[in-house]
């Protein structure tokens, strides 16, 4: 598996959603419903599962599927 | 009035002091982002570096009264940001940090208003907050902030004596939602704040027969310190009372509140404070397994309180936990607000979360037909129902919660008018509904229109007029926002939208959008969005939303 479909995965996982819905500009807050502490919790799955590390300036700038799997994209060239 | 003080220190700086000859050994331990590491400075430690920057901040010209804010995460450099502005004689405003993902948007806005509301001159934050804020535009970014760094490196005011305070003077402000989404500063006194903890400590250990600080070695603790529950509840507690205080960082808790749970396992007798929310991310996210070899016998207390107290979330965590040790009868719900400093009731009996059935004829607010006990006043305090028409109610009656006591706020630091509308004739009018029984009270709702998730307030006017934003309304067109009941979650949020369009993809987008603003700005999934025909949403003669009429007609099903 890909780093990029790994993530895919722990979106799914942490946000409950079928991956049809999981659009690179589906937004985290406004389609997967999720909260500061969801989001939180999605870090730091993606952290644990992808063996990567988000600094707080990285986290702020996350709003939508896309952007995770950009960051993740970065990490892997 | 205030017996309970009588071998306390009534301000402050005092209390500190007090800490640092008396429990020089005690102190304060504050842990990394990553929750990781904890660096610990003994009060006697903390004493001293506190003068050494008041002293430089001192420098700076701060003018008495002035107000400082700060916006850093919980760390030393909180710390000494705070307290160095407190011994310089200022007034210390701690502000929230941005969201640790996404809604980063509305942060600087926020400073903005705030900045301009108490119109203040400076800001003691990070360089990555002053490098954000430029980036975003914020005219201050280079004037007005300050990183601790910059502090340290200044030349102390030669003969600097740190401002010990007055008992009734203003200490600091306390930041709350105000009714149009801008913050409202709380003016809190030393003496409210001494009081408040020394009493806190009292009732905590009641059913133990003594005060907390008599019998525990710690507190724990994530809360925010620019929210009174975390402030007042835990550092000014502990330092007032010598306790050995753990703090997390919010998001540190959020994102492994395993964290917490450990530090509780393993701090010697320990109690602490925590909204609804706190408990219920515990119980979601720590799987089996991971707690092997943890004892929560020694977590003696469990206060519970700033947001709705869900008995499903009670009982559960009880379930998780009483396995590794932990005492369902630890729950102590509890009642308090910024005006009043923080306390106002307190379960003194130590018997887990009891409810009543919500009076007959009441109009529950939440929707809710069990009513969580709160407990009975603290110390000197005291508490009243009232009608609307202001005249005293009977038990089981419900009205405006409303208290009296050395915890009451000196007022809205800059506006009269709404200091006139909570403080009357000594009584600050809370804005929260409930009911008196056996002397214990029971919150059953709001007047006010604030929501309150994850222990946090927000105001309905911020989403109304983002959502609004996106249809173009606000004129004819009005929308509402509001929470409900939503079981263990507590409350969560529902938004009432007119509009004119009617086809399904029409809606769709706008749906969207709205989602997608509000998320991005304020970071608040809504639970519910509905769209209604203009007129729909009542209001008032003076052409008012009424936020509560839409809400009983939401709960009703009727739309």
């Amino acid at each position: 598996m890909t780093k990029k479909e790994s993530a895919l995965a722990v979106v799914a996982k942490v946000s409950g959603k079928d991956p049809e819905e999981l659009t690179p500009d589906a937004e985290l807050v406004a389609n997967l419903g999720m909260d500061s502490a969801k989001a939180l919790e999605l870090l730091v799955e993606l952290e644990d599962q992808l063996e990567i590390e988000f600094s707080d300036e990285d986290a702020a700038k996350l709003n939508t599927v896309g952007d995770i799997l950009a960051f993740v994209e970065r990490l892997e060239s | 009035m205030t017996d309970i003080l009588d071998t306390y220190p009534t301000t402050i700086p005092a209390a500190l002091e007090r800490a640092a000859i008396d429990f020089p050994h005690r102190g304060i331990g504050i842990f990394d982002g990553r929750g990781r590491q904890v660096e610990r400075r003994t009060y006697a430690q903390f004493w001293e570096n506190a003068k050494e920057v008041g002293a430089r901040i001192a420098t700076l010209g701060i003018e008495p009264r002035e107000p400082v804010i700060i916006a850093l995460p919980t760390s030393w450099e909180w710390l000494l940001a705070w307290w160095g502005v407190l011994l310089a004689g200022g007034w210390p405003v701690a502000a929230s940090g941005a969201g640790a993902i996404a809604a980063a948007e509305a942060q600087f806005d926020k400073v903005d208003a705030i900045m301009k509301t108490l119109r203040c001159r400076r800001i003691i934050s990070s360089e990555g907050f002053r490098q954000q804020a430029l980036d975003h535009g914020n005219q201050w970014a280079n004037d007005r902030v300050l990183t601790v760094r910059e502090i340290l490196d200044l030349t102390p005011q030669p003969g600097f004596q740190p401002s010990m305070g007055h008992p009734e003077e203003t200490a600091f402000l306390q930041l709350t939602s105000g009714s149009t989404g801008l913050p409202r500063a709380v003016m809190i006194s030393h003496l409210g704040a001494m009081h408040n903890a020394v009493a806190s400590s009292i009732v905590i250990g009641t059913p133990q027969g003594a005060p907390a600080h008599q019998w525990a070695q710690s507190m724990v603790s994530w809360l925010p310190l620019y929210h009174d529950m975390g402030l007042i509840g835990c550092l000014m507690l502990s330092i007032a009372t010598g306790l050995d205080v753990w703090m997390l960082r919010p998001p540190t808790f959020l994102a492994r509140p395993k964290l917490w749970l450990q530090q509780l396992g393993s701090r010697g007798k320990t109690f602490t404070p925590s909204p609804n929310f706190g408990y219920q991310l515990a119980l979601e996210r720590i799987r089996p397994g991971q707690l092997d070899g943890l004892d929560l016998s020694k977590w003696k207390a469990a206060l519970t309180g700033a947001e709705m107290i869900r008995p499903e979330t009670v009982k559960a965590f009880c379930e998780a936990f009483e396995p590794h040790g932990f005492d369902p009868r630890a729950f102590r719900p509890c009642y308090g607000l910024a005006e009043a400093t923080l306390a106002v009731t307190c379960d003194t009996r130590g018997e887990g979360v009891r409810t009543l059935p919500k009076p007959e004829g009441a109009d529950s607010g939440y929707g809710l037909a069990e009513i969580v006990s709160n407990g009975g006043p603290i110390d000197a305090t005291e508490v009243v129902i009232r009608a609307l028409n202001g005249r005293k109610l009977p038990e089981n009656c419900v009205g405006e919660v409303c208290v009296k006591g050395p915890g009451v706020f000196n007022g809205y630091f800059l506006d009269e008018t709404a200091t006139a509308g909570a403080l009357v004739d000594g009584w600050l009018q809370t804005g929260d509904l409930g009911f008196l029984a056996d002397s214990e009270l029971y919150l059953t709702g709001r007047t006010k229109d604030v929501l309150i998730v994850h222990g946090q307030n927000l105001m309905p006017d911020e989403l109304e007029q983002l959502a609004d934003g996106v249809t173009g309304g606000g004129g004819l067109m009005r929308s509402a926002a509001f929470s409900v009941a939503a079981g263990a979650q507590g409350e969560s949020v529902v938004l009432v939208v007119e509009t004119s369009q009617t086809d399904s993809p029409s809606l769709q987008g706008l749906e969207q959008e709205i989602r997608s603003q509000i998320g991005r700005q304020i970071g608040l999934p809504l639970a519910d969005v509905v769209f209604v025909k203009r007129g729909r949403i009542p209001r008032t003669s003076s052409g008012k939303v009424q936020r509560s009429e839409i809400r009983q007609i939401y709960i009703d099903g009727a739309l």
